[in-house]
């Protein structure tokens, strides 16, 4: 520095040094704020704080062992922007080639207008379809990707699961009730059915077909013990692929929201009503020979009993008699009957977990007229899945359960009352397996299986009145009789047969019962009974259980 | 002095400016991968899905019934085909008792249970 300041070079003055000293400075604190603004307010940081938007995959529906009954998978819509579409009739007569089922005149007026932008011209649409649209090389046409509901199985159980719409909302059936669960993802939603005991129901209805002309078919099968549904179904199968674009007829749910008058698988009901009202003995004798005027009503049989002079309930079940039925009632009253009938479950009012099923249509007003027709099943109009519920006391010594759709079964929203005792209940059970082996259901006994069971056969209203010529057919059974386990009823609307003119429930209802049990038996893990044991069903059940 | 602190200004501001921009290179690396993971998994997921979905569709009992019956000659057990685990063993006890007697060494291996 001396030497500089010696020979008059002041290049490193102090106050030039100073200077570039402050420059290097601030440049140096420039550079170290910028570092640090990029370290603490990068890009980076700002994507990391915001929420990430995931696509919720709506979540799948399974049965009870896990086979997948609804799935979302990867799909495409097609949309067009007519604003660059020259020759609108070329492109939707193009789209006609892989899309036969469009509206042609709507769609080209649709592209026609060029101050649109964005046109859907298919949503949900295949692989298959996506690449022969490709291949078109078509101008203003794009891909958007979109997920879409598909049901493996098809039809199967389509009536309960429902279906969802083009943008994925539930429409029907579980797919609606459960939407918003599905919606929010997550886990399955597994349902009580078992697919395998499902797809025999439906057969068992389709096969229904080969021997009978039918308008419709319902079926149900229930876990006596615990309510769940294993299977239910309704004839003419609905397929969620088609998302309601079905005939209203195939889309009725016959099992639930269909309501009906079920016939003579009434009686059991009645017989028990006044057994519990301490009106009825099994011992008690009735004179069903001539026809019976009650209220304004003549009750009549349209077939004679073996004994008709001197039948017991259990003959009156077994041999199905309305006359016995309203003469039983009418201990009881209409109040007697009702009460009992509200207690069960049909008159309404219970709220279930799942699909509700329809309102009862109740009789204008309870008096005579109405308890003596009721009590053989005409009159009171329900639905197949609650009458079913109505036959679990048989199977559990006394106690109701309501249906249950979703697993795990146990602690769900399922309720068990008891709506009558194990004596009553034990009781008419045995007169149900007598049905079967005696009376009008013989053709509903499935071998090893103690089917015990009751025939349904109801005129249909019409209004011009009852029409004797257009039955619904039903059959009611609790199966293995020596230790209850599953309800299953059969409802034909309509059956007529093929060949022959036998077209009473012990003829079609009954009948189809027997082969739906058969084959549903073990797939439920139902052990099947040597023939040899098959003796009364309240004997046997007594015995089992005061076993040790 | 002041020379040797400019120049080793110098090089911090430049050491600086390197690993800020190797910092920010490698964590745009990162997301990059990190967004391909999450694409990856999400095919994945998706593959899983439709696989899922195709095996539903050929497990289904509409199209295993017939296999099983025309192919495997399989029916459906009658009931009384059923026999109790009680009967069988009794059974497998009546059928041991007819064989000959083993020898020693090999009666533990040559059980009922093979």
């Amino acid at each position: 520095m001396n030497a500089l300041l010696r020979s008059g070079e002041d290049v490193w003055g102090p106050r030039r040094a100073r200077v570039v000293a402050v420059v290097l400075a601030l440049l140096f604190v420039v550079i170290v704020g910028r570092s640090a603004w990029v370290v603490f307010n990068s890009p980076l940081k700002d994507d990391a704080a915001l929420p990430v938007a995931e696509v919720v995959r709506r979540a799948d529906i399974v049965d009870r062992y896990g086979q997948l009954l609804a799935t979302t998978l990867p799909g495409w819509s097609l949309a067009a922007d007519p604003g660059v579409i020259w020759d609108p009739s070329e492109v939707t007569s193009s789209l006609q080639r892989v899309f036969p089922s469009m509206n042609v005149a709507q769609m080209a007026e649709l592209l026609s207008d060029r101050k649109r932008r964005f046109v859907w011209v298919r949503r949900g649409v295949s692989e298959r379809e996506r690449r022969a649209v490709m291949d078109l090389g078509l101008e203003g046409l794009r891909f958007i990707e979109e997920p879409q509901r598909v049901y493996p199985h098809g039809s199967l159980a389509g009536h309960l699961l429902g279906y969802t719409g083009v943008d994925g909302d539930g429409l029907e059936g579980l797919e609606r009730i459960y939407d918003d669960r599905l919606a929010a993802g997550g886990p399955p939603l597994r349902l009580t059915i078992d697919s395998s005991v499902q797809y025999v129901l439906e057969q068992g209805l389709e096969g229904a077909l080969a021997q009978f002309e039918l308008k419709g078919a319902a079926g149900v099968v229930v876990d006596a013990e615990s309510g769940a549904v294993r299977a239910i179904a309704s004839w003419p199968a609905s397929d969620p692929r088609k998302r309601g674009d079905e005939a209203a007829e195939v889309k009725t749910n016959r099992a639930i929201n269909v309501r009906m008058e079920l016939g003579s698988i009434f009686k059991p009901l009645t017989v028990a009503a006044a057994m519990e009202a301490g009106a009825l003995t099994s011992g008690d004798r009735f004179d069903t020979t001539t026809p019976v005027k009650i209220g304004g009503v003549v009750v009549r049989d349209p077939h004679p009993l073996p004994e008709a002079g001197s039948a017991t309930a259990s003959d009156v079940i077994a041999y199905s008699s309305n006359i016995g039925a309203a003469l039983i009632a009418q201990r009881i009253g209409p109040d007697g009957l009702r009460a009992f009938l509200e207690k069960v479950g049909l008159l309404g009012g219970g709220v279930s977990q799942g699909p509700q099923p329809a309102s009862p249509l109740l009789p204008p007003q309870w008096d005579q007229s109405a308890m003596a027709t009721i009590a053989y099943g005409h009159g009171l109009s329900v639905s197949p899945l609650a009458f079913a519920m109505t036959y679990t006391p048989f199977a559990t010594g006394g106690e109701i359960v309501s249906p249950v759709f979703l697993e795990p079964v146990a602690g769900s929203a399922s309720q068990r009352r008891r709506v009558m005792s194990k004596q009553t209940a034990d009781t008419v059970l045995a007169m149900l397996r007598r049905t079967v082996l005696e009376g009008s259901g013989r053709l509903a006994d499935a071998p090893g299986y103690e089917v015990a069971g009751k025939t349904g056969t109801a005129e249909k209203l019409t209004p011009k009145g009852y029409d004797p010529d257009r039955n619904i057919t039903s059959f009611a059974a609790v199966f293995p009789a020596s230790r209850p386990q599953f309800v299953v009823l059969i409802v034909l609307d309509e059956a007529q047969p093929r060949t022959g003119s036998q077209r009473t429930a012990a003829f079609t209802a009954a009948t189809i019962a027997k082969a739906v049990i058969a084959r549903a038996a073990p797939l439920l893990d139902v052990q099947p009974v040597p023939s040899s044991a098959g003796v009364e069903a309240a004997g046997l059940r007594g015995s089992e259980r005061t076993t040790p | 002095m002041n020379k040797i602190v400019v120049i080793a200004g110098l090089v911090v501001v430049a050491g600086l400016a390197v690993a800020v921009y190797r910092a920010k290179l490698g964590a745009e690396e990162t997301q990059g991968r990190i967004e391909e993971l999450k694409a990856e998994a999400a095919k994945v997921e998706q593959d899983i899905a439709i696989m899922r979905a195709e095996e539903a569709y050929l497990t289904r009992p509409e199209r295993i019934g017939p296999i099983a019956r025309e192919r495997l000659g399989l029916q459906q057990a009658a009931p009384d085909q059923y026999v109790a685990s009680e009967a069988l063993k009794q059974r497998l006890g009546e059928e041991q008792a007819r064989l000959p007697p083993l020898p020693e060494d090999t009666s533990v291996a040559a059980g009922p249970a093979r």
